[in-house]
């Protein structure tokens, strides 16, 4: 049964309560410190969350102590900094250290307090108990950190297969994501038998990051599988990828080379929509990149106009190599310099076997730690 | 006479040093990238994986401004950045002002840093921990709330602002750096301000950084705290002129 109160007995009641109740048993903790932190007050809230005796506190430690070592630091690069800065401080997250070694997640705000020449004085501070709030958080960091393990794992294992093998031939892939903490581009790779004796080799890039990249480059993926065993030309290939972009509402503005290799002819047939040029190893010859064959990213509006295709032939001993944007790009220098070292690099490990070659050529040109996705692929007829 | 805020917040952390020099001294103030109000769009986690990388813009700054005979203020870690930079490139720097350096803060063998790695840890945890609480007040800084200056009250924190992602970077590697062996690289006349009671840079500390810095001067400071440019700010500035005209 509840008992109806008049507002005016609740006025007698809170009237009643002396500044000093308020202040002892607020339902946040309350502290005060000296301007060098050293505790000058604290309030029974404070005593009944910590676990701490007050006569253990004033006067002899400082609120920092009662910090652990990460959040002392926190303390001293921000919270105090802020503090001395704006006269307050608000919402700061920092865990207390309790008397039995305890951790409370709290929630701290603080002002600085100036005396009547205006000279700061006094520190005040509250602290709100956000054990559950700190808990959630704690689930929406883990949430995100999850998704962008499973983009990398979805990413990681769309790229792993056997690779085409056989005479004549050697093929070698290298694919490292950037840092892990970052989220998964959808750079991609693929190489899968069309026929006897002719190979396909794929390299693209997706714009975007995350679990919606992975996804999205598995789908392109597979379509440039399928698509390439009707047997389609590079360009037309390219086509009929803008065709199943527009249709699916996926994947506009991806970059793809897509080439045809015949390993008796040593013919290659290849078709670029707006993806870093491959480069040519080949025999007697300085490295050097190819433009030929070039055409716009997929599904860029340009309806079904044709796409440029070309064909080369190579000769034997010579290496392709298809790459994304990751193993050239670098913030602050140019791309043509970045080029540059990449065909510097290929000059010095003309001859290797590219499954050396390869792994050794992005790890001088895209050393950790990455902001972008590295994708490299590299193939020597022998 | 160029100052270099430290981990944590921006060039407002000089706000009450650099005017006492301003009628001798070009100012130069900046804020390390990622923070403040740099062009987040420039950090590359390449380049800023190491100390040096912040050494470089540091030269690079002295470059596009012609600047010879600098007087470099670094607090806390950009302390150890203008050691790196002095090294690198002697000939810029007439003076080092170094406020609460640390060459290193692991504890090692033989040498006592005054963290773990678990501390360490914490530290990054505590960002994480502080993020979401940022985002939220960063918002209204970034969509610009000029006709509405009231509105400036409301916005908290905003001298600590960063992009979260570059300030665990930095964190990282500031706190995990090791620069011991660069002092004995460097020529430059410096002076080590130490304060009494620093809980990041304790007096150890800043005696080994004296003691390894040949040449240097020390000058332990009466106040408490890692940021005597805030908490102390006329001890600071006298020390420092002190040491400039003596």
């Amino acid at each position: 049964m509840s008992v109806e109160r008049s507002p005016a007995s609740v006025t007698t009641d809170l009237s009643e309560a002396t500044a000093e109740e308020l202040f002892e048993d607020a339902p946040c903790a309350y502290l005060a410190t000296d301007l060098d932190g050293l505790l000058i007050r604290v309030n029974r809230t404070f005593e009944n969350w910590t676990g701490y005796r007050r006569e253990d506190l004033i006067g002899k430690r400082r609120f920092s102590e009662l910090l652990g070592g990460g959040g002392r630091i926190y303390h001293e690069t921000h919270y105090a900094p802020l503090l001395m800065m704006q006269g307050s401080v608000r919402e700061i997250a920092l865990e207390i250290r309790r008397a039995d070694g305890s951790l409370l997640p709290a929630l701290v705000n603080s002002v600085l307090r100036h005396d009547s020449s205006g000279q700061p004085r006094v520190i005040r501070t509250t602290i709100f108990d956000a054990t559950d709030r700190r808990r959630y958080e704690r689930e929406l960091l883990a949430a995100r950190e999850r998704e962008h393990e499973i983009a990398h794992r979805l990413q990681r294992s769309m790229l792993t297969g056997a690779l085409p093998s056989g005479e004549g031939f050697e093929l070698a892939v290298y694919y490292e994501s950037a840092e892990e903490m970052l989220e998964a581009g959808g750079d991609w790779y693929d190489a899968f038998w069309l026929s006897e004796r002719t190979v396909a080799l794929v390299c693209g890039d997706i714009v975007g990051r995350g679990l919606e990249a992975a996804a999205t480059m598995g789908q392109l993926r597979s379509a440039v599988r399928a698509l390439a065993s009707t047997g389609l030309e590079p360009a037309a290939l390219l086509n009929a990828m803008d065709g199943y972009c527009r249709r699916h509402r996926i994947g506009a503005t991806t970059t793809l080379i897509y080439a045809v290799l015949d390993l008796d002819e040593r013919r290659l047939s290849f078709a670029c929509a707006g993806h870093p040029p491959l480069a040519l190893v080949a025999p007697d010859r300085d490295p050097r990149f190819v433009w030929d064959g070039r055409s716009w990213p997929l599904d860029v509006g340009f309806g079904e106009r044709e796409r440029a295709q070309a064909t080369w032939s190579l000769p034997a001993g010579s290496t392709v190599l298809l790459y994304t944007d990751g193993l050239v790009e670098r913030r602050r220098e140019t791309l043509e310099d970045r080029m540059g070292l990449l065909l510097e690099q290929l000059a010095a490990h003309r001859g290797e076997p590219v499954s050396r070659s390869v792994p050794a050529m992005a790890a001088a040109l895209a050393p950790p730690p990455r902001d972008d996705d590295v994708c490299v692929l590299g193939l020597t007829l022998r | 006479m160029m100052f270099a805020h430290g981990f944590g917040c921006d060039q407002n952390m000089w706000r009450y040093v650099w005017p006492a020099f301003a009628d001798t001294y070009r100012i130069v103030l900046f804020d390390h990238v990622g923070l403040g109000g740099s062009d987040v769009g420039a950090y590359d986690r390449r380049k800023y994986d190491r100390l040096d990388g912040y050494a470089e813009d540091v030269l690079e700054i002295c470059h596009e401004l012609g600047l010879d005979d600098v007087v470099f203020v670094g607090h806390s870690v950009s302390a150890m950045i203008g050691v790196l930079a002095a090294a690198k490139e002697p000939e810029r720097f007439g003076a080092l002002i170094l406020v609460g350096p640390s060459p290193r803060y692991v504890d090692d063998e033989g040498y006592r840093g005054g963290f773990s790695r678990e501390d360490i840890e914490g530290l990054l945890d505590s960002m994480d921990s502080n993020y979401l609480g940022w985002s939220a007040t960063i918002a209204p800084v970034i969509m610009g709330t000029p006709d509405r200056p009231e509105l400036g009250d409301e916005l908290t924190n905003t001298f600590c602002r960063a992009d979260p992602d570059i300030a665990r970077h930095f964190a990282e590697v500031t706190f995990l750096s090791d620069n011991r062996a660069d002092l004995a690289r460097v020529r430059t006349p410096a002076l080590v301000l130490q304060c009494a009671n620093d809980a990041i840079a304790p007096v150890s500390v800043g005696e080994y950084v004296h003691r390894h810095l040949r040449g240097s001067e020390l000058v332990m400071l009466d106040a408490v705290g890692h940021c005597p440019n805030l908490s102390a700010p006329e001890q600071t500035v006298a020390a420092i002129k002190r040491y400039l005209e003596g």
